[in-house]
C-alpha cells in the first residue's frame, strides 16, 4: 500500500503542481493543494484500496482543495474591496466563475503543463543551483529537507533558495511557457543541462548520504523520461536518457567493498544492469536515427560501445576514438580533448594520443587537474618510458583530491619500481 | 510589465562602434513601442553622493558601488515578461562589453505627460536620483513611514514642475543580468554591483541646478535611512 502510494506520488506529483500552477499561478497553493492531496490519499487508499487511476483521482482532489481555497480567498477578498483594499492581486483579476469553471475541468493539458513547469524551473535568469532545487522540489516532489540533505546545506538555508526562486519568478515576470520556436533550442539545452548535474550529484561517489544519492539519479532518470515524452522529436533529450541508463547500469560494478572507485577496464561486467543497458542502446538507437547528433547522444554512444563489449580486451577503441573527435567537434573542452586522447592511444597510435597530452599540457587549460598527469603517466608507461610515467604519477599524486585516487597512484608508482 | 534596463559599463571604454549602435537600439526599442523613456549619464566621476546623518548633509564626489561597473545610462520598457526584457537587454550593444541589469518596476508605474515630453525634448540640467539601500527597513512601521515621505516629496516636487517621474524598483532579488558573451547571451541571477547595497528606486528631477539636485536628494528620506546618489543626465 505503502509502496503504491509512493509510486504514484513519484508519477503524479509533478502533474499535479504543474497543472495547478497553470489554473491559480501560485506556486506555492499548487505545492499545498497537491501535499494534502497525497496525505489524503495515504488516508482514504488505506481504508478503500487503490483507485483504478490514481492520477485522476489525486488530480480531482488537489483541483478541489484549490476550489476551496479560491473561495475562501473569494470572500476574503470581497471584505477587503469593500474597505478599498485588495492584497491577493491577480487571481482576483480572473473572472471568479471563469477560474472556479476551469478549476473543475477534466485535466487535459496537463502533459503539456509539465512541460512548462520543466521549462519554468530551469528558467536561465534563476541560480543554478536555484534551478536544481526547484525542479527536485516542484517536479520530482522531493522535500525541502531531502533536497537540503543531498546537497549538504541545511533545511532553512535550502527552503530559502527555494522561496527566493519562487519569488523571482513572479515578481520578475518569468512566463510559464515552453518557450517560443527562436529560444527553445538555448532552452532545451538548458534543461538538459539541469537534468544531467542533477543526475552527476547522486552518480558523484563523494559526501553525502548513499540512500539520498541513489534517489537523486533515479529522479534524473524519471525526469529525462518525461522530457523524452514530452518533446518526442527532441533527439538530445533522448541522448541524454540513454546516457543516463548506460551510466547508471554500471553503478553496482564501480565501486568496490571498500567504497574505492573501479575503473571501467576493472570493472566486473557481469554486475552491470543489462536492463538499463537494453533500454539505453534502445533509445539511442530511435536518437540517432533522427542523424543529428549532439553532445548528448556522442556521449551515448561512446557509453553503448563500453555497454555493447563483455570483453574489455575487445573494446572497439577505434570507433570510440571517432566518436570522440565528433564529440570535440559539438563540445570542444580540454576534459573532452584529454579523453580523446586516452580512445586515441588506446585505438593503437599511443603517439598521437601523447602528443593531444602534450598539447593540453603546454596550453595549460588543465593545469592542476590530476587526472592530465595519470592519463600521460598511463601512456608513457604503456610506451615503456618508466621513468617518464613515475613522474608524472608523482605530479598526478600531489594534485589528487581524494584518499581512494591517492592510493589508486601509489599502487601504480610501487608497480612501476617493483618492474 | 515595466522594467529598469541599467546600461553599466566597465572600466575599459567603450568600443567606438557600440555608440551608433545604440542609437540603432533605441530607434528599434522606440518602434516596437517597448522604450518609454531612456537617457545617457554624464561620466560618473561627476557623481555626488548625499546622506543625512543627525540632521545634516553629508556629501561625497563620486558614485556609490565599489565595484569596476557603473550606471552609464537607462532606460525603462514595457515588456510582456522577464523573456523579452532579456531580448531587448542582451541587443543592447552595452551587453557586449558591460552588463544591462534588468530589473522590474514596483507594481503600479504609470508614465506621466510630462515624462514623455522630458524623453523627447531631452532638456539640459536634468538629474538622476539613484535610491541606495543595504537591505529593508528593520520594521513594517519604518518601511510605512519612508514611504509616506517619499510620497509627500513626490507630489511636491510633481507640483512645481520638478519631478519628471520616478518609482520604486522590485526587490533586487529580482534582478537578471545580462551580457553577451561570442554572441552567446549569458544571464546571472541578481544584480550587477555583487555588493550589498542596491537601488530601490529613481527619480527623475529637472531645470534645476547642481546644489538644487543635491538640496532634494537631501530631503529625499532614504538620504537618512542610506544614501542617494546624484547623477547628472547627458546634454541633450
Amino acid at each position: 500500500m505503502r509502496a503504491a502510494a509512493d509510486t504514484a506520488f513519484r508519477e503524479e506529483w509533478g502533474r499535479v503542481v504543474a497543472a495547478l500552477i497553470r489554473r491559480t499561478g501560485d506556486w506555492d497553493l499548487a505545492e499545498e493543494c497537491a501535499s494534502e492531496a497525497f496525505a489524503q490519499a495515504l488516508d482514504t487508499w488505506q481504508r478503500d484500496g487503490i483507485p483504478a487511476s490514481p492520477g485522476a483521482w489525486l488530480t480531482t482532489v488537489a483541483n478541489h482543495r484549490a476550489l476551496d481555497r479560491l473561495r475562501r480567498a473569494k470572500r476574503g477578498g470581497q471584505l477587503l474591496e469593500s474597505i478599498g483594499r485588495d492584497p491577493l492581486g491577480p487571481l482576483h483579476d480572473q473572472e471568479e466563475d471563469g477560474s472556479m469553471r476551469e478549476l473543475l475541468e477534466e485535466p487535459d493539458e496537463i502533459e503539456d503543463d509539465r512541460l512548462r513547469l520543466i521549462f519554468t524551473c530551469c528558467h536561465p535568469a534563476l541560480a543554478l543551483e536555484a534551478r536544481v532545487a526547484l525542479t527536485l522540489r516542484t517536479l520530482a516532489g522531493l522535500t525541502t529537507g531531502e533536497i537540503a540533505h543531498a546537497f549538504l546545506v541545511s533545511e532553512p538555508t535550502m527552503a530559502r533558495r527555494l522561496s527566493r526562486a519562487k519569488a523571482k519568478i513572479a515578481g520578475a515576470g518569468i512566463p510559464y511557457r515552453v518557450p517560443p520556436a527562436h529560444l527553445l533550442p538555448e532552452r532545451t539545452a538548458g534543461v538538459l543541462a539541469v537534468l544531467w548535474l542533477l543526475f552527476n550529484e547522486g552518480y558523484a561517489a563523494s559526501g553525502g548520504e548513499e540512500l539520498i544519492r541513489a534517489q537523486l539519479c533515479e529522479e534524473a532518470i524519471r525526469l529525462a523520461r518525461a522530457l523524452v515524452t514530452l518533446m518526442p522529436d527532441e533527439p538530445e533529450a533522448s541522448g541524454l536518457l540513454a546516457l543516463m541508463l548506460l551510466q547508471h547500469s554500471r553503478r553496482r560494478a564501480r565501486v568496490d567493498a571498500n567504497g574505492d572507485l573501479v575503473t571501467l577496464e576493472h570493472q566486473d561486467r557481469a554486475r552491470w544492469d543489462r536492463a538499463e543497458i537494453t533500454e539505453g542502446l534502445a533509445v539511442l538507437a530511435a536518437a540517432l536515427r533522427r542523424r543529428a547528433a549532439g553532445p548528448y547522444q556522442l556521449q551515448a554512444a561512446i557509453a553503448a560501445c563500453h555497454a555493447e563489449t563483455t570483453d574489455p580486451d575487445l573494446t572497439d577503441w577505434a570507433q570510440i576514438a571517432a566518436l570522440y573527435g565528433l564529440l570535440v567537434g559539438a563540445m570542444d573542452t580540454p576534459v573532452v580533448r584529454l579523453n580523446r586522447a586516452v580512445a586515441v592511444a588506446m585505438a593503437g597510435d599511443l603517439d598521437a594520443g601523447l602528443a593531444i597530452v602534450e598539447e593540453l599540457d603546454r596550453a595549460g587549460e588543465l593545469d592542476g587537474y590530476h587526472l592530465l598527469h595519470a592519463t600521460r603517466a598511463d601512456l608513457l608507461r604503456r610506451g615503456g618510458d618508466p621513468a617518464g610515467a613515475r613522474r608524472a604519477y608523482e605530479r598526478a599524486l600531489e594534485l589528487a583530491p581524494s584518499e581512494p585516487e591517492r592510493r589508486f597512484l601509489t599502487g601504480r608508482i610501487e608497480e612501476l619500481a617493483d618492474g | 510589465m515595466n522594467y529598469l534596463l541599467m546600461i553599466c559599463a566597465g572600466e575599459e571604454r567603450e568600443p567606438s562602434p557600440a555608440r551608433m549602435g545604440i542609437e540603432q537600439w533605441v530607434q528599434e526599442a522606440d518602434r516596437g513601442g517597448t522604450r518609454l523613456l531612456g537617457r545617457a549619464l554624464e561620466d560618473p566621476q561627476t557623481a555626488v553622493t548625499v546622506r543625512v546623518r543627525d540632521g545634516e548633509t553629508l556629501t561625497s564626489d563620486g558614485p556609490f558601488a565599489e565595484c569596476k561597473e557603473f550606471i552609464a545610462g537607462f532606460d525603462i520598457v514595457d515588456c510582456a515578461d522577464l523573456d523579452e526584457a532579456i531580448e531587448l537587454a542582451a541587443n543592447h550593444p552595452v551587453a557586449g562589453f558591460g552588463i544591462v541589469e534588468v530589473r522590474p518596476l514596483a507594481d503600479g508605474f504609470e508614465l506621466p505627460a510630462a515624462a514623455r515630453e522630458w524623453a523627447r525634448s531631452e532638456p539640459d540640467d536634468s538629474w538622476a536620483l539613484l535610491m541606495c539601500v543595504d537591505g529593508i527597513p528593520a520594521g513594517d512601521e519604518e518601511e510605512a513611514a519612508i514611504r509616506a515621505a517619499a510620497r509627500t516629496w513626490g507630489e511636491r516636487l510633481t507640483e512645481r514642475g520638478t519631478l519628471v517621474t520616478g518609482h520604486g524598483l522590485a526587490h533586487a532579488d529580482t534582478a537578471t543580468s545580462v551580457r553577451v558573451s561570442a554572441g552567446e547571451t549569458v544571464l546571472s541571477d541578481g544584480p550587477f554591483a555583487e555588493t550589498e547595497e542596491f537601488i530601490a528606486g529613481f527619480a527623475i528631477l529637472q531645470g534645476i541646478n547642481r546644489d538644487e539636485a543635491v538640496r532634494l536628494a537631501a530631503e529625499f528620506p532614504v538620504a537618512a535611512y542610506h544614501r542617494v546618489e546624484v547623477r547628472k543626465f547627458s546634454d541633450g
